[in-house]
């Protein structure tokens, strides 16, 4: 990568390394999870691949919230967000993955010293009006937003599309684009009165398998798991 | 809640199917059994495939009677055509029947024409005692087929060799599986279903409810996963799965992108753009999706002139 300096690790390797971390603590694996642990404090690439999580950093504290209020943990989440505040131009999936981060910043690191920023504006009038193909592409950009609690008007909204996200998730998968499809079948997951027809837990289960690994893919289909007992 | 699509206007619908019969018109020739053809019973029923998707399918158009007069009188013509020339009254289906007497094909091309009137007496009476023994009802064949067999007796109004409704429950439609595990022979094999179950798109209402619902919900992922591969054949006959629906989509921006795959003689290319080669092996490839072509047309303008589309 071009604004890689000579012998940094590239961004996509921090993103992955970072993933797994998150998709072993929601299956129950690996050590304690800490988001310092994987991400560093004072780190571009590790603030860089905060940025891309979103959410999903923080998503193994909605199990239990064993943080230290005050300690690297909030630290590192404080920069992220201090470093990459959605500008005037930002796509609406930028503010709504940056909304989404604050939103678990307040409900799974509270107790903190200082309080969190408050989570911005972010337009909700495409989640009606897009096309299904454009609704599920966009949906599996925000699939760190189905974890417990946060963006309750977005899932009220998606509830009215589950047949439309159901196609999207049938596309995804003929097209072999596991990552779309992960994302677009977590946040069915967290969906009511999704269509029994689709088959979302074997779903899960064939993207999971079929994407040979790929950490982000993981951290979806552990989340619907963990978190909407989807899947297997 | 679903975001629906523009349905087409009625001259893009019709459009398509115009220039396909031109087509088919210009080509009917090509559908003509050779001596060498007649010669082998595996290799005529080989070549009597495309007779009878012709008839099927010009028989569509003389049903629907959304085709203008002109084209009306030319499916006739090539209904006709069929009939009088490439099957000689019937005669080339009774020969094949005594060649191969247990086989289904006579029986399933026959009962088309039988629909429209034409009679070979010699043939039905060679077909009743196949059909009464125990072999006609054991002969293994993929589900989807079995009701293909199904409706040709039904056509004929003849009694029923199995019970209808057990073999629909059989195929892969039947089933209603995982849509996502849709691949081109599973697509191909729950078209077929749809226009067995439908006679060709004649009855659309004969879909039992809970397949019209998986259908609806998940017919406009396929079709737009065949549109970006190009598949034309597949296409053509999904829009004929949607326009058998109850509210068909008619979904304008696919059919656009339909239309424009067709080429300028009216022949529509099976995936991608027209092959090339000579008449005879590029009418080998493109006569059957330009007969979808033809069949998707006539059905989506009948259902857009009797404005019940979804949209």
């Amino acid at each position: 990568m071009a604004e890689q300096a000579q012998g940094a690790v590239p961004l996509s390797a921090v993103i992955a390394d970072a993933a797994t971390g998150v998709a072993l603590a929601l299956r129950g694996e690996g050590d304690p999870y800490a988001v310092s642990r994987i991400l560093r404090q004072g780190d571009a690439a590790s603030l860089a691949a905060l940025r891309v999580l979103g959410a999903d950093a923080l998503a193994p504290y909605a199990l239990d919230h064993r943080v230290c209020p005050g300690g690297d943990d909030e630290m590192v989440v404080r920069q992220a967000l201090t470093a990459y505040p959605p500008g005037t131009d930002a796509s609406e999936v930028s503010v709504w993955s940056y909304r989404g981060l604050v939103e678990a910043s307040h409900s799974y690191l509270s107790g903190g010293a200082e309080p969190w920023p408050q989570p911005p504006q972010a337009a909700a009038g495409w989640v009606t009006a897009d096309p299904w193909p454009k609704l599920a592409h966009r949906v599996s950009q925000l699939a760190a937003l189905a974890l417990p609690g946060l963006a309750p008007g977005l899932a009220d909204d998606l509830a009215t599309r589950t047949d439309d996200l159901a196609r999207g998730f049938v596309r995804a998968v003929r097209r072999r684009d596991w990552l779309q499809a992960a994302g677009v079948g977590r946040w069915l997951s967290r969906l009511p009165k999704v269509p029994q027809t689709l088959g979302l837990d074997a779903g899960l289960a064939f993207v999971r398998q079929m994407s040979d690994g790929e950490p982000r893919v993981a951290v979806h289909v552990a989340a619907a798991h963990r978190f909407y007992g989807r899947g297997w | 809640m679903t975001v629906t699509a523009a349905p087409a206007p009625p001259a893009l619908l019709h459009g398509v199917g115009d220039r396909a019969l031109t087509w088919l018109d210009k080509h009917r020739d090509f559908f003509r059994l050779t001596d060498e053809d007649r010669a082998t019973g595996a290799a005529l029923i080989e070549r009597l495939k495309p007779i009878g998707e012709l008839a099927i399918n010009m028989q569509v158009l003389f049903r629907e009677g959304v085709a203008g007069s002109r084209q009306h009188a030319r499916a006739g013509q090539l209904l006709d055509f069929t009939w009088r020339e490439l099957l000689d009254g019937g005669n080339v289906l009774a020969a094949l029947q005594h060649q191969e007497p247990l086989s289904p094909v006579p029986l399933e091309v026959y009962a088309t024409f039988h629909e429209l009137g034409h009679r070979h007496p010699a043939l039905e009476a060679a077909l009743e005692v196949p059909r009464r023994t125990a072999t006609w009802t054991a002969l293994e064949m993929v589900p989807n087929r079995r009701l293909g067999v199904l409706n040709a007796e039904r056509k004929m109004r003849l009694p029923p060799s199995a019970d209808f409704d057990q073999a629909l429950a059989a195929t892969w439609l039947g089933r209603m599986p995982e849509p996502w595990t849709v691949q081109h022979h599973i697509a191909y094999d729950l078209t077929h279903t749809v226009f067995h179950i439908t006679n060709w798109g004649e009855a659309p209402e004969r879909i039992p409810p809970a397949l019209a619902d998986y259908l609806a919900r998940y017919l406009p992922a396929w079709m737009e996963d065949w549109a970006d591969l190009e598949h034309w054949d597949l296409l053509g006959e999904l829009l004929v799965v949607d326009a058998c629906l109850p509210r068909p989509t008619l979904d304008g921006a696919m059919w656009e992108r339909y239309a424009a795959a067709q080429s300028d003689s009216g022949a529509m290319p099976i995936q991608r753009g027209m092959p090339a080669g000579d008449p005879e092996v590029v009418f080998d490839l493109v006569h059957h999706p330009t007969l979808v072509a033809a069949f998707a047309s006539a059905m989506a303008t009948s259902r857009s002139l009797s404005a019940d589309a979804a949209g």
